[in-house]
């Protein structure tokens, strides 16, 4: 079981049929990746570069028109693919009229759990999502942060061995964003896949065993995100406190050695991962 | 897409076959009385939009009730014709029910007609012509909705009241009533029939009445009245003294054989 | 990622069966749903209105009033339920749509089979406990009346001196008749099969589209040519009558849309007519092969449907 991949995309292309004579859209072109159990994988990618299309052909949400998509072995297309998946979309929302308990007790029971277990695990969700106090709110009055954490809840309460998360930290405060991460980490020491998108990179750098980076429904880097990020020609020197003079002290330098080195830059740093997306995604937009 | 096919496929095959399904169900139905025939489509022209809802919206029994309401502010106002008009889009929205057949004709033969009867207003010889006009006409409708329920008890009931009551046509009114218990009526429409009969001009009529009378007097059920007619019936019949009935007691006089239409 | 590994794990799965207890919730979570949108008020109201017409009307004479009262009743009630079905149905699906919680649903191993059918049985539990409801005041208010009109008319006729057994009897026999009697609730029986068949095309239609305005006005077009199936179909299999097109056109309509006029035996109810049981499972029958029919369609073109 430990080699069957925890989710793999092999060649996948996702056509939009458009209305009526329309033009159709190519939301994913050919995109393949593979997680494996027990990993963290973050995809990335500018709005519109099909991540969460590609979700959603993962969890058969949607037909891929090309290519397939499994989740531990199993087709896609399969209800029992969806067995072991807790799945958060992006902008969750639920059935105004429940609570946040009853919501959790709903989606446990479509997932064939009953009686106490289901009860208890529902305190379990509700308390590790920080969301007791709003058990017997209805889901109406939830803010959004708050809906994104009944997500996450109710992604979790039948303690899946996958999660896909599309942007779980959109809208949530900043603690309320640290708890999602620390909630990721713990998931990945428990041996929890986790398959997660954002667009806050040095949340995912935080969190991400390996990346993919898509742009306009490509896959356009995909690896261990300390091999993609570690440029191995290049070297980093972040200093402190440094004076003018040191630094023209060390350009001088630089010049002096000749050769293949050079400066390429200096400046205040930036997160490499947000450099690379950059530099990744910065290709010439299509219509 | 290869499962839209089959889906339109499904509907098509289905559509096929549950055409002769949905005939013999409908079939059934209507011979239960369940479910009317379709409207004539001249029908619904005169009604407007809402015989045209009637007709495709499955409320013809509410929109009739609705005629029928309109029909009766129209009495109110004594406005006969438009009585008429009503009862008649009422009697053709809901054809097999005998009690709109029965109230339209009532409207006509008995408000209309006593209207115009007792109409100060109107010369005697208009009066009384008027008052044969729309008795005439509740009998038409009466009969009209007969030839449509040919074995309905209640409407040959009131054809027979309507009879006696109103045109003084004893025969008739005696074939009505003879029809309705025929045709499974209340018991006491045979002995109506057998009091018509013995009021009519004719002795055809009369031995149909006596007979009909005998034998209820030789089942015992004999009330008064019919006691009355038949002594009638014997003395005109010339009946011979040892088959008449006995002399029992002095009989009562009944003030009315008949109980008379329930309304008044 | 060999063909080795997929295939064994294929091999130990086994597929997701269908399971009543998940569609009782999703029916019970669709029921909940929809009394949310303040349809118990409008319930209740229309039990208040009932009521009023059933004593405020105009007596002419006790037959009358009763069979008006059915009728007026029962009538507003067919409409009542009918356009409960196809509204409702047509804002469920949209709406779980709209707000992702479709997402949250089908991404659970649930069979979308379950799903539709959650729904399904959802708003007909709510139409069914509506009816029932409704049912339950009429025959209260019918047998209040026919009490009341029965003794009212006694009295009347024994004002009048002619309060004879026969007409007694007589006035006995009508009231009994067009009072209180089973066949009322045959008839509110038939108002559910018409509102589950024609709350069937509409999630049908519904899925096709998946646009509420679409769905409404459809459902309600297949409604009135569903009430007019039988003119259509007596004219289809006319022979030679008018030309091949617009044979065709007719023909198709017949097919597609179901015969609503078989379940319409209200007025003979009203008019006092008994409903043998034959024509009760006529009628149950036709209805469950029709929503057999038209689930398992909505189930084809919902299966492969992209959300
Ligand atoms: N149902 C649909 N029909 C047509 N086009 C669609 C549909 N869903 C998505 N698209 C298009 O596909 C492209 C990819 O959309 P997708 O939602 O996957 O992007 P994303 O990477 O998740 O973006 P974001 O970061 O904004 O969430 C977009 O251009 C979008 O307009
Ligand atoms: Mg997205």
């Amino acid at each position: 079981m430990s080699d069957t991949p925890a989710v793999s995309v092999n060649h996948l292309t996702k056509v939009f049929k458009g209305s009526l004579g329309k033009g159709a859209f190519r939301a994913v072109h050919d995109v393949s990746l593979t997680v494996k159990p027990g990993e963290v994988y973050g995809l990335i990618g500018p709005n519109g570069s099909g991540k969460s299309t590609t979700m959603k052909v993962i969890l058969g949400l949607l037909n891929a028109t090309e290519g397939d998509t499994r989740i531990f072995g199993i087709p896609s297309t399969e209800v029992a693919s969806r067995r072991s998946v807790g799945f958060l979309p992006e902008n969750p929302y639920f059935y105004k009229h429940l609570n946040g308990r009853e919501t959790l007790h709903f989606y446990g029971k479509l997932c064939g759990m009953t009686g106490d277990h289901l009860k208890s695990r529902a305190e379990e969700m509700l308390a590790l999502t920080g969301l007791e106090d709003a058990a017997t709110r209805r889901v109406g009055g939830f803010s959004k942060g708050m809906l994104q954490r009944l997500g996450l809840a109710q992604a979790l309460i039948h303690e899946p061995q996958l999660l896909v998360l599309d942007e779980p930290t959109a809208g949530v405060d900043p603690s309320g964003s640290r708890i999602i991460r620390d909630l990721i980490i713990e998931f990945r020491s428990r041996g929890i896949t986790v398959l997660v998108t954002s667009h806050l990179l040095e949340q995912m750098q935080e969190v991400c065993d390996r990346v993919g980076i898509m742009a306009h429904g490509r896959m356009v880097r995909e690896g261990r995100l300390d091999e993609l990020i570690a440029v191995e020609n290049q070297t980093e020197m972040v200093l402190e406190n440094a004076s003018p003079d040191l630094l023209a002290k060390i350009n001088a330098l630089v010049k002096a050695e000749g050769g293949g080195t050079r400066l390429l830059r200096s400046g205040h740093p930036r997160t490499t991962l947000e450099r690379l997306f950059l530099e990744a995604t910065n290709e010439p937009k299509k219509p | 897409m290869k499962r839209k096919l089959q889906a339109a496929a499904v509907l098509l095959i289905f559509g096929v076959l549950k055409m002769p399904l949905e005939q013999r169900v409908t079939h059934d139905l209507r011979t239960m009385h369940l479910v009317d025939e379709p409207l004539h489509l001249g029908v619904k022209g005169n009604m407007g939009q809402m015989g045209l809802a009637a007709a495709f919206g499955g409320l013809r029994g509410l929109i009739a009730t609705v005629f029928q309401l309109r029909a009766h502010v129209e009495f109110t106002r004594v406005n006969w014709a438009q009585v008429d008009k009503y009862y008649g889009f009422v009697t053709q929205l809901q054809p097999r029910n005998a009690r709109y057949w029965e109230e339209a004709s009532w409207h006509m033969a008995y408000n209309a007609a006593s209207y115009y009867l007792y109409n100060k207003e109107l010369k005697p010889a208009l009066r009384g012509q008027l008052f044969h006009e729309y008795v005439q006409r509740g009998t038409t409708i009466l009969n009209e909705g007969l030839a449509l329920m040919p074995d309905n008890p209640r409407l040959w009931q009131k054809l027979g009241d309507l009879h006696w009551n109103r045109s003084k046509d004893f025969k008739a009114s005696g074939d009505a009533y003879l029809s309705s218990f025929q045709h499974g009526g209340l018991n006491f429409t045979e002995r109506f029939a057998g009091f018509a009969y013995a009021q009519a001009n004719d002795p055809d009529s009369w031995t149909k009445g006596y007979a009909i009378l005998k034998k209820l007097y030789d089942e015992k059920k004999a009330t008064p009245g019919l006691i009355e007619f038949l002594k009638m019936l014997e003395q005109n019949l010339h009946i011979p003294a040892a088959q008449r009935i006995p002399d029992a007691g002095p009989v009562r006089r009944a003030t009315d054989p008949q109980a008379g239409p329930l309304r008044q | 990622m060999s063909e080795a590994t997929q295939s064994s794990a294929a091999v130990n799965v086994a597929p997701v069966r269908f399971s009543p207890r998940r569609v009782w919730t999703l029916a019970y979570a669709t029921m909940t749903q929809l009394m949310r949108m303040k349809i118990l008020p409008f319930l209740l109201l229309f039990c208040v209105l009932v009521a009023a017409m059933g004593f405020g009307f105009s007596t002419i004479n006790p037959e009358q009033q009763l069979s008006q009262f059915k009728t007026m009743s029962l009538g507003v009630l067919q409409v009542f339920s009918i356009v409960f079905g196809i509204v409702a149905t047509a804002l469920l699906l949209p709406k779980d749509l709209d707000d992702r919680t479709l997402y949250t649903i089908l991404s659970k191993p649930v069979p979308r089979f379950d799903y539709l059918l959650g729904k399904l049985l959802g708003v007909l539990m709510l139409i069914a406990s509506g009816l029932v409801i409704i049912d339950a005041v009429l025959s209260l208010i019918l047998w209040l009346q026919q009490s009341m009109l029965f003794d009212a008319a006694v009295s009347q006729l024994h004002s009048e001196k002619q309060d004879t057994p026969e007409a007694v009897a007589q006035m006995r026999e009508i009231v009994a008749r067009q009072g209180l009697t089973w066949n009322l609730h045959w008839a509110v029986w038939a108002i559910f099969l018409k509102a589950a068949v024609v709350t069937t095309v509409a999630l049908l239609l519904s899925c096709i589209a998946s646009s509420t305005l679409f769905t409404i006005v459809i459902a309600f077009c297949i409604t009135i040519i569903g009430h007019g199936h039988a003119m259509i179909r007596e004219f289809v299999l006319q022979p030679n009558l008018s030309s091949a097109s617009v044979r065709i056109a007719s023909f198709l309509l017949a097919a597609i849309c179901p015969d609503l006029a078989q379940f319409d035996v209200v007025d003979s109810v009203a008019n006092g007519e008994v409903i043998p049981w034959t024509a009760v499972y006529e009628m149950t029958g036709i209805a469950a092969l029709y929503m057999t029919v038209y689930l398992f369609v909505t189930h084809l073109v919902f299966v492969e449907k992209e959300l």
